[in-house]
């Protein structure tokens, strides 16, 4: 009897004990945004809120456009899930399905860009984007993500394209059907599961991105939602509860992705990780 | 035209948007990275070839082997925490009498799925010096260990890289834990009735199986942590002084702040060598024969 307690609490204690320092950050970011700076630091550090500041949140929409970096952030993310998803679609059926000489070699190239730090591309990429004006459009974000996008979901494409029997295709070009006829109408809907995964994937990676949008973006009307919490901190560092907020509110839509898709997620990230570096 | 030419022409349609762009916006610009290292630029005007004077210059730079160091650190608890706490926990989520695995995997996941700058700002708040979370749960335990972590000399690098080993942890706890489920019960089975400890199966047999995962993680988690930029713009941009340097920032700082493009260049190419250095190192030394059960 004593022995199992013992075993059940060293499982279950470390356990959760991380479960506390994973979750305990944000519940603390959540009980912050209601209270007022004096609480959050030195009266009551810890707790629950001794009042429910709702006008924290009421001060961040008032000095913070939240729905214009949504909106922006939205179709950036979208923008680039439609296009990595077609591009890589059509690619990876044609390497994994398709009989011609170079088929593994292209493959190898696609798929290269997983080990390459996006840094590298940085400054000639700031170049064309001037030189095509692409600076003033979504598509300046957008063309990055989905260049850099394309190997993680061309792996993933590849793989399942490649567990399917190749009866598939006979049976359909008995039936008469042509190349693309084959492709939209039969393969692409037995892909449905590898479209899910790489969707949800690629929609968190352009929604959080950072980087290349702080360089490609200087147009207040065009910044993403990281480029708006990182001036709203610049603007208003000294009200940490609005900040507190803000950081709240502009979360909510990831935590719900994932909760609703957090398989397919996971899916996406364990295929990828096959791929040999 | 014939059918063999249909399919020729299909297949064309199929590769080359695809291949074309990536070519243009990727392979290229690679490319022009290391060439314009070699110049003096400034991004408008004609660039001047100055041979490796910009790497000189690199080399002679406080700022290069500050970042250097960061890189390094940055990796380091990297690997530790992610790796280290991901291995730990992925063997106790295994374990097939446990309850509540979904509520525990999905717990650790969720800060992956955060914006970077939303979990740097959260840890700005932790890490405040007067009343921060860190600082009040040390009063708390009636130490006096309080102290400016982004701030000291010693401190910040690893309180900013530990700021990202605890947002990313669970990428390689999925990663880990699927590999050991893929593990052959009968193994165990063995092991338990040579009368093996708990430890000692795990040493034995679970991570020597896991060498292909590790391999990944690795790769992930040291090129992630030289490459480090997010977490620490937003936390201290590369402040107090240059203490929380990284080359991206750099980078970053010459091209973008001084319009020094060429410089920028160098460091962009120094870091990829890096990145490149320490990939082929992890596959040089982690187990290259296939595992065969």
């Amino acid at each position: 009897m004593l022995k199992r307690i013992t075993k059940r609490t060293l499982t279950y204690g470390p356990l959760l004990f991380y479960v506390l320092v994973s979750l305990y950050p944000l519940v603390w970011l959540l009980f912050y945004s209601f209270k007022n700076n004096e609480e959050i630091f030195s009266t009551n550090v810890f707790g629950i809120p001794s009042e429910w500041r709702i006008e924290n949140y009421k001060n961040a929409f008032a000095a913070f456009d939240l729905l214009l970096y949504f909106k922006n952030s939205f179709i950036v993310s979208i923008g680039t899930v439609v296009f990595t998803v077609i591009l890589a679609l059509m690619f990876s059926y044609a390497a994994a399905r398709m009989k011609w000489k170079y088929a593994n070699a292209g493959r190898i190239y696609m798929t290269a860009g997983m080990f390459i730090p996006m840094q590298i591309i940085l400054i000639p990429l700031l170049i064309i984007e001037r030189t095509l004006h692409l600076q003033n459009s979504y598509l300046a974000v957008i063309v990055p993500y989905v260049a850099f996008q394309l190997s993680f979901a061309t792996i993933i494409f590849y793989a399942f394209f490649r567990s399917l029997p190749y009866e598939i295709e006979e049976s359909a070009a008995i039936d008469g059907a042509n190349v693309y006829t084959t492709f939209f109408r039969i393969m692409v809907p037995l892909v449905k599961p590898a479209i899910a995964s790489v969707s949800i994937f690629v929609f968190l990676f352009a929604w959080n991105e950072f980087l290349v949008a702080l360089v490609m973006i200087s147009d207040n009307a065009l910044k993403t939602l990281p480029l708006g919490l990182l001036y709203f901190q610049t603007q208003f560092s000294s009200d940490w509860g609005a900040m507190g907020a803000v950081m709240v509110l502009s979360t909510i839509p990831t935590i719900l992705v994932y909760l609703l898709f957090s398989e397919q997620v996971e899916n996406a990230l364990t295929v990828s990780s096959a791929v040999k570096g | 035209m014939t059918s063999k030419q249909k399919y020729n022409l299909a297949l064309l349609v199929f590769t080359v948007p695809t291949l074309l762009f990536f070519t243009v916006m990727v392979t290229i610009p690679i490319l022009q990275t290391f060439q314009k290292s070699f110049f003096d630029w400034d991004g408008l005007s004609k660039a001047t070839f100055i041979g490796f004077d910009n790497y000189i210059r690199l080399f002679d730079d406080d700022d290069f082997w500050v970042s250097l160091k960061n890189g390094l650190v940055f990796a380091f608890v990297l690997v530790v925490y992610q790796i280290g706490l991901g291995t730990l926990l992925g063997i106790a989520l295994s374990s097939k009498s446990l309850r509540g695995r979904k509520f525990f995997k999905t717990t650790y996941f969720i800060p992956v799925v955060l914006s970077g700058v939303v979990v740097s700002q959260l840890w700005i708040a932790i890490y405040n010096t007067d009343g921060g979370l860190l600082n009040s749960l040390f009063a708390l335990m009636g130490s006096n260990y309080e102290q400016s972590w982004l701030s000291g000399e010693h401190t910040s690098i690893w309180a900013i890289a530990f700021t990202n080993g605890w947002q990313n942890m669970g990428v390689h706890l999925v990663l880990i834990y699927t590999a050991i489920k893929s593990i052959p019960e009968h193994l165990y089975e063995a092991a338990k009735i040579d009368g093996a400890s708990f430890w000692t199966t795990h040493f034995k047999i679970t991570i020597p199986l896991l060498s292909e995962t590790y391999k990944f993680c690795l790769i992930i988690a040291i090129t992630g942590g030289l490459n480090a930029f997010q977490n620490m713009f937003v936390m201290t941009s590369g402040g107090p002084g240059n203490i929380s340097y990284t080359f991206t920032f750099m980078m970053y700082k010459a091209a973008f702040r001084s319009n020094e493009y060429g410089y920028g260049s160098a460091a962009a190419a120094v870091l990829v060598i890096e990145c490149l250095l320490f990939t082929i190192l992890i596959n040089k030394l982690v187990a290259r024969e296939k595992i065969s059960y």
